[in-house]
C-alpha cells in the first residue's frame, strides 16, 4: 500500500521534470517538442551503459546522462531550430522538425545499442535494473528505495533553484524577459539568441535527467521515451505551457493521477488498469477542452 | 528464378506501400495542405476503418455464413474466419457485395469519427489541435488494444479474405483494387482542389480572417476538411485490413499511420496532390527497397537497416525543412476550366477591345 504511493511519487517527480523540460521549450521558442522522446531514451541508456561498464550505483551516472543530452538539446538548438525560428517558421512546423530529429536521434540510439548488443554480448534491447536500487531503510514494514527519496527531492531541488534562477539572476531575469516580450528583451540588449540556447541546454538536460531516473522505476526499451511522451505532452499540457513551475505541477498531477486512479478504483473497477494509459489522455483533453489556461492559469494573478 | 519472385516480392511490397500511403497522405493533403489543420492523428481515423472491416463486416460475414457473432466470434476467431472464408470463396457475388459495403461503412465510420474529433477540438490553435488530435489516436488505440470485444484486443482478429474466389490471383487481384481506390482518391481529392469548397478550404488556410470577412464560417469548412479526410484515411485503414486479412490495434503505430504520411507530404509538397504522390512514390519505393534488401544492406554498413529508414525520413523531413519547405513540386493555383477554353474566353473578351 505504501509502498504503491511511495513509487507513484517518485513517478510523478520524474515525469514533473520532463514536462518542466516541454514547457520551458514551449514558453521561450513556441517549439512543441517531439524529440523530447529521443532524449528521454538517451538518458535512460546512456545511464545504464555506464552503469554495465563501471558497476556500482546507477546514481552516479545520471549526471552523466543529464550533461550529454544537454549537449544534444543544444545541439538541436544551434542546427535547427533557431534558423528557422529566424525565419520565422510556424509552429507547426517547428513541431515536424523536431520529429524529424527524433527519428534520427532513435536511429543513432538503437545502432549504440546494437552495438553493445553485438560486441559486448549484453542483454540490451530491455533494460530492468529497477531491483538494483538500494533499500535505503524500512518503514512500518515498507521498504523505502533509493528513488523515492532521490526523485522527489530532485524535483524539489529542480523546483527551488529554477525558482531561484529565473527571480534572483540577471540571466534568469533575462530569460523571463524573452520568453515574455522577445522584442522588447532585445531592445534592452539581451542577446535572445544565448537565452534560447540555454533554454534548450536546460530542456534537454531535464528530459535526460528524467529518463536516467526511469531506470529506477520502470523496464524500458530504446522506445520508452516515446511510449511515455504522449503523458510528458499531457503533464504540460494540464500545467498550462505558460510557466515552468506550471509544467512542473502539472507533471506531478498526471503522474500521480496514472498511478493511483487505477489503484484506488481497481476494487471497483477491475478492469481499470488496462486503460491506465488513457487516464492523463483524458485529463490533456478535458484541459484544452475547459480550461485550456492549465494550472498556471489558476495562479495566474498572484504571480503579476 | 529466384530472383524473379524476389522481383516480384519487391514489385508487390512498393505497390501496397505506394497505395495504401497514396490514399493515406492524400487524405492528410485535404486536411494540412488545402485546410491547414495540424492533423497528428491520422491512425485515428485508419484504426476506424480498420475496425468497419473485421469488427462489422467480418460479423456480418459470419452471421451470412450461419456462424456466431458474438464473444465466439473473437474466442475462436481463427477457426470461425476459416469458415467465413471458405464461404466466401464459394459465394463470389457476396464476397464482391461485403466487400463493397466494408468499403461504405469504412469511409461512413472514418467521416463520422473525424466529426466527432473534429467538433470538441477544431477550435483550438496550432500545436494544441495538433496534440489534441493525436491524444485521441491513443485513446482510441489504448482502448482497442485493451478491450477484447471488439478486435479482439491485444491479440487481434482476421479479416474475412473477400478475394478468396480468385484463388492464386488473389493477392494481385487485391492489389490491383487497392490501386483502383488509390485512383479514385486521387481523382477526389484533385476534383476537391479544383472545386469552390476547395477553394474556400485553402481561403481559410491562407487567412482565417479574410475568410471570414467574405462570409464564410470557417469552423465548417475546417469540420468538412477533417470529415472528407477522414473518410479517405479510413479507407486506407479498411484497405490494409483486406490486403493483410487481419486487424490488430497495435499495427496502426504514430510513426506508420502518422508521421510517415507527413513526411511524404512534406516531400512531395504540401497542397499539390500530384507532388504527394510523387513524394510517396519515392519514400516508399525507398523503404520498401530497405526492407526487402535488409540483409544485403547489412553486409555493406554494419548497422540495421531499420534504423537508416529511420534515419532518411528525419533527414529527408529536417533538409526539406530547412531548404525547400514548399516540397519537390510547390503548389500552383489550379485552375478551374482547361486551358483551351480559358483561350477561347480570352478571345471572347479581347476581340471587341481590337476593333
Amino acid at each position: 500500500m505504501l509502498t504503491i504511493v511511495f513509487t507513484s511519487i517518485a513517478y510523478a517527480s520524474i515525469l514533473a521534470l520532463g514536462c518542466a523540460a516541454i514547457t520551458l521549450w514551449y514558453a521561450s521558442t513556441r517549439v512543441f517538442n517531439f524529440a523530447h522522446a529521443s532524449l528521454v531514451s538517451w538518458g535512460f541508456y546512456i545511464t545504464y551503459i555506464f552503469y554495465k561498464l563501471f558497476g556500482l550505483s546507477p546514481y552516479l551516472f545520471m549526471p552523466i546522462a543529464t550533461i550529454a543530452t544537454g549537449l544534444i538539446g543544444i545541439a538541436i538548438y544551434v542546427s535547427v531550430i533557431r534558423r528557422l525560428i529566424r525565419a520565422k517558421a510556424s509552429e507547426i512546423t517547428l513541431m515536424m522538425v523536431t520529429l524529424g530529429v527524433d527519428f534520427i536521434l532513435f536511429a543513432f540510439l538503437n545502432m549504440v545499442i546494437d552495438y553493445f548488443a553485438n560486441v559486448y554480448k549484453w542483454d540490451i534491447k530491455n533494460v530492468n535494473i529497477v531491483l538494483t536500487d538500494p533499500t535505503i531503510l524500512t518503514v512500518a514494514n515498507t521498504p523505502i528505495k533509493g528513488v523515492h527519496i532521490v526523485a522527489p527531492l530532485t524535483a524539489l531541488l529542480f523546483l527551488v533553484s529554477i525558482h531561484m534562477f529565473l527571480n534572483k539572476t540577471n540571466i534568469g531575469i533575462a530569460m523571463r524577459a524573452s520568453i515574455e516580450n522577445p522584442e522588447l528583451a532585445s531592445i534592452l540588449g539581451i542577446d535572445i539568441d544565448k537565452i534560447y540556447t540555454l533554454a534548450w541546454m536546460i530542456g534537454g538536460a531535464l528530459a535526460g535527467l528524467s529518463g536516467g531516473l526511469l531506470t529506477m522505476v520502470m523496464q524500458g526499451t530504446s522506445s520508452i521515451g516515446s511510449d511515455l511522451i504522449v503523458l510528458y505532452f499531457a503533464g504540460s499540457i494540464v500545467g498550462g505551457l505558460q510557466s515552468i513551475l506550471g509544467g512542473l505541477f502539472g507533471g506531478l498531477l498526471v503522474g500521480l493521477s496514472e498511478r493511483l486512479i487505477p489503484y484506488y478504483l481497481s476494487s471497483v473497477f477491475p478492469w481499470i488498469y488496462s486503460y491506465r494509459f488513457a487516464i492523463p489522455l483524458v485529463m490533456l483533453v478535458a484541459t484544452l477542452l475547459l480550461y485550456p489556461k492549465g494550472l498556471a492559469g489558476l495562479v495566474e494573478r498572484r504571480w503579476r | 528464378m529466384a530472383l524473379e519472385t524476389g522481383l516480384q516480392y519487391i514489385l508487390l511490397n512498393i505497390a501496397l506501400n505506394f497505395g495504401i500511403y497514396l490514399i493515406l497522405t492524400l487524405s492528410l493533403n485535404i486536411e494540412v495542405g488545402f485546410t491547414g489543420i495540424p492533423e497528428f492523428g491520422r491512425l485515428t481515423a485508419a484504426l476506424v476503418g480498420s475496425i468497419a472491416v473485421g469488427a462489422i463486416i467480418g460479423r456480418v460475414a459470419a452471421a451470412l455464413a450461419g456462424l456466431p457473432t458474438g464473444n465466439e466470434f473473437i474466442s475462436y476467431n481463427a477457426p470461425i474466419t476459416t469458415q467465413i472464408n471458405a464461404y466466401l470463396s464459394s459465394h463470389a457475388i457476396i464476397s464482391i457485395a461485403l466487400l463493397i459495403l466494408s468499403i461504405l461503412t469504412a469511409a461512413l465510420l472514418g467521416a463520422l469519427i473525424g466529426l466527432l474529433t473534429a467538433l470538441p477540438a477544431i477550435r483550438l490553435r496550432e500545436s494544441y489541435l495538433g496534440i489534441t488530435l493525436l491524444s485521441f489516436g491513443e485513446i482510441l488505440r489504448t482502448i482497442m488494444y485493451n478491450y477484447p470485444d471488439v478486435i479482439g484486443g491485444t491479440l487481434g482478429i482476421a479479416a474475412p479474405s473477400f478475394f478468396g474466389f480468385a484463388g492464386s490471383y488473389e493477392n494481385i487481384i487485391s492489389l490491383s483494387f487497392i490501386f483502383l481506390m488509390a485512383l479514385f482518391c486521387y481523382f477526389i481529392a484533385e476534383r476537391i482542389s479544383r472545386s469552390p469548397l476547395g477553394r474556400v478550404m485553402k481561403a481559410v488556410r491562407d487567412s482565417e480572417l479574410a475568410s471570414q470577412v467574405y462570409g464564410r464560417d470557417i469552423m465548417i469548412v475546417r469540420v468538412y476538411a477533417i470529415m472528407i479526410g477522414s473518410a479517405m484515411a479510413a479507407l486506407a485503414g479498411a484497405l490494409y485490413s483486406i490486403y493483410t486479412k487481419s486487424v490488430r490495434a497495435d499495427v496502426f503505430t504514430r510513426y506508420s499511420w502518422t508521421f510517415l504520411p507527413w513526411a511524404y507530404m512534406m516531400l512531395g509538397g504540401v497542397g499539390n496532390n500530384l507532388g504527394v504522390a510523387l513524394g510517396v512514390l519515392i519514400l516508399s519505393s525507398a523503404r520498401s527497397i530497405i526492407s526487402v534488401y535488409k540483409y544485403e544492406i547489412s553486409q555493406v554498413i554494419p548497422v540495421d537497416p531499420v534504423w537508416l529508414e529511420y534515419i532518411l525520413i528525419g533527414m529527408v523531413i529536417i533538409l526539406l525543412t530547412l531548404f525547400r519547405p514548399q516540397g519537390l513540386l510547390p503548389e500552383k493555383p489550379v485552375a478551374t476550366i482547361s486551358k483551351k477554353e480559358l483561350e477561347k474566353i480570352r478571345k471572347e473578351v479581347l476581340q471587341p477591345a481590337k476593333q
